[in-house]
């Protein structure tokens, strides 16, 4: 099953098309003959937390690469910051702090070095952002970067970010590697820069409690197209498992009535037991479950993460593909 | 971004400027070694036409430095040099990721391979350059001064025509994702484009004959077609490689 923006709430759709931080059109990126972006549509609101989330290889880091420019895409068009990815490219880099998946540091210069670099190469540039950061880190501040841990070096590398004043962060795995306690340090200082200052912060990760503790949006990508793109909150609300117990093990004409309901999007049989993955209105299906003929004992309406959210999605994009 | 690629240039510079000027002392003294050895021509095996033609050369000084410098040892030194400075331009940004930060900030793509390209050309100049210094000086302390204009119209020559080795080797650069390949394509490169030299009757077609032009040195004729040869052969290269960059997918 394939969602697009938040359809149920014409507030929440409106906000994010009024005021779009990235707004993705049906774009394609292809590597040779394969698709690794294939017809993604989604709108990222401005002053969102996105997570951007996806199996390996589902096409995250190329549709951020696309964004910023250093890919173009073979069809489909994206507005970053109101403006288009192909033609105002540099303007778009202008105002956008990245942070890349892989260290992309450069080992040879010291921190001194690497910050002036950065600052030659920004159109703005807050020097004071990027030395009060290396000292909540507690970075060395004259050491070279390729003297520095994986840890170190990615804390560095959202400093120079955040050192341009962006208006939209975009992050590729941030805390890839990352200890517990580093990577807390980054998430905490993520969400005082951004979220503090109304900025927007696009992200993709694979630690999806991390997601969970920080995002407020999130799109869910595989095979390079969109799988569901919500706010997390109404996600959750929308989305539950609801857990039945019947008298005797229900009868397979039983299976198929409950999933041709309305809001059930998956029935799953366990012995006496029914679980059905319910989107919509949970409540009413759970009501109309209870007085249900035919021997319901009782129904249970369970939430779920992020993690478990984002299980049933990739269960149900892998039975439609089947 | 300038001092970035500086600092990465560094090594590549003082290494190779040091060994240019060891070079360029090198061949001056070495031509006093030789003339002691000269005397011992008498004795040689040789025929007498062969013994006064070698007998004259070895007298020559001017000559002496500008056959074993200019044609020679030079590019012998600055064609690997041209070809590890451009093979990492790109390349080696792109083997170590750092290319994503480089392309992350609000610079055009011209922006970048020209201001690397341009450092490279630069590191390049100021070897071929202490080269010819080197040449100057040590020529002056035992008696033989060379023509000043001479070494360095010579020098700018031979810093064209190794500008063509830096434009292949930054293409191959773009072109390819590990150094090594465009180091060494655009030695062979060089290789390919210096044989027709050794070809009698083909000495034209040979890019060595333009970059180390004898005119030039000894003021004889202003090497105009020379200087036109490097040129277009330096600049062609590297307007593909900033065309190719232009559209490459990272």
């Amino acid at each position: 099953m394939i969602d697009t923006v938040a359809p149920t709430d014409s507030t929440r759709a409106q906000a994010a098309a009024e005021r779009p931080a990235i707004a993705i059109h049906n774009l394609v990126v292809q590597y040779g003959d394969r698709r690794a972006v294939d017809g993604l549509s989604f709108t990222v609101p401005a002053g969102a937390i996105f997570g951007f989330l996806g199996l390996n290889g589902a096409g995250k880091t190329t549709t951020i690469k696309t964004l910023l420019g250093f890919r173009a895409p073979a069809a489909g068009s994206a507005q970053v910051l109101g403006y288009d990815i192909v033609r105002d490219s540099q303007a778009i880099r202008a105002r956008v702090g990245y942070v890349s998946e892989t260290n992309s540091l450069y080992d040879q210069l010291t921190i001194p070095q690497i910050i002036a670099f950065c600052r030659a190469t920004s159109r703005r540039w807050n020097g004071a952002i990027v030395d009060r950061y290396i000292r909540t880190f507690g970075l060395p501040p004259r050491a070279r970067v390729g003297q520095l841990s994986k840890g170190m070096k990615s804390q560095l590398a959202l400093s120079l970010a955040l050192g341009g004043e962006p208006d939209l962060l975009i992050l590729d795995e941030p805390t890839n590697g990352l200890d517990p306690l580093a990577r807390h340090e980054v998430l905490n200082t993520l969400v005082r820069e951004i979220a503090a200052e109304g900025k927007t912060l696009f992200f993709s990760s694979h630690i999806l409690t991390e997601v969970e503790a920080i995002a407020d949006w999130v799109a869910i990508i595989r095979d390079g197209r969109l799988v569901v793109c919500d706010e997390l909150d109404h996600l959750k609300q929308t989305q539950r498992v609801l857990k039945l117990t019947y008298d005797q093990v229900p009868a397979p004409a039983e299976i198929a009535a409950l999933q041709a309901l309305p809001a059930v999007a998956r029935v799953e049989q366990e012995g006496r037991g029914v679980r059905i993955v319910a989107r919509g209105d949970v409540d009413a299906l759970a009501q109309q479950l209870q007085g249900r003929p035919g021997g319901v004992r009782h129904v249970d309406a369970v939430n779920l993460n992020l993690e478990d959210l984002f299980l049933e999605y990739m269960k149900d994009s892998s039975e439609g593909q089947q | 971004m300038i001092a970035k690629e500086l600092v990465d240039a560094r090594w590549k510079a003082i290494v190779g400027g040091l060994i240019t000027l060891a070079a360029a002392i090198l061949i001056t003294y070495s031509y006093v070694w030789v003339q002691s050895l000269s005397a011992t021509l008498d004795r040689a095996p040789l025929a007498p036409a062969d013994r006064a033609a070698l007998t004259a050369s070895l007298q020559n000084f001017d000559l002496w430095a500008w056959a074993n410098w200019f044609p020679k040892n030079a590019p012998l030194i600055l064609v690997p040099l041209a070809a590890v400075l451009g093979g990492s331009l790109i390349a080696g940004e792109v083997s170590k990721g750092t290319i994503f930060l480089l392309l992350s900030r609000p610079l055009s793509r011209d922006q970048v391979l020209l201001t690397k390209y341009l450092v490279s050309a630069g590191t390049l100049g100021a070897v071929a350059g202490l080269g010819g210094l080197g040449l100057l000086l040590t020529a002056a302390t035992i008696g033989h001064p060379q023509p000043a204009g001479g070494v360095l119209l010579s020098t700018l020559l031979l810093w064209l025509g190794m500008l063509a080795i830096l434009g292949v080797a930054t293409l191959l650069s773009v072109l390819f994702a590990d150094v090594l390949r465009p180091v060494v394509g655009a030695m062979l490169v060089a290789l390919v484009a210096g044989l027709p030299g050794y070809v009698p009757g083909w000495q034209d077609w040979s890019l060595a004959t333009y970059w180390a032009s004898r005119p030039a040195y000894f003021g004889t004729g202003f090497p105009a077609l020379e200087i036109g040869v490097c040129l277009v052969t330096a600049v062609l290269p590297a307007v593909a490689a900033l065309l190719l960059f232009r559209t490459r997918a990272y």
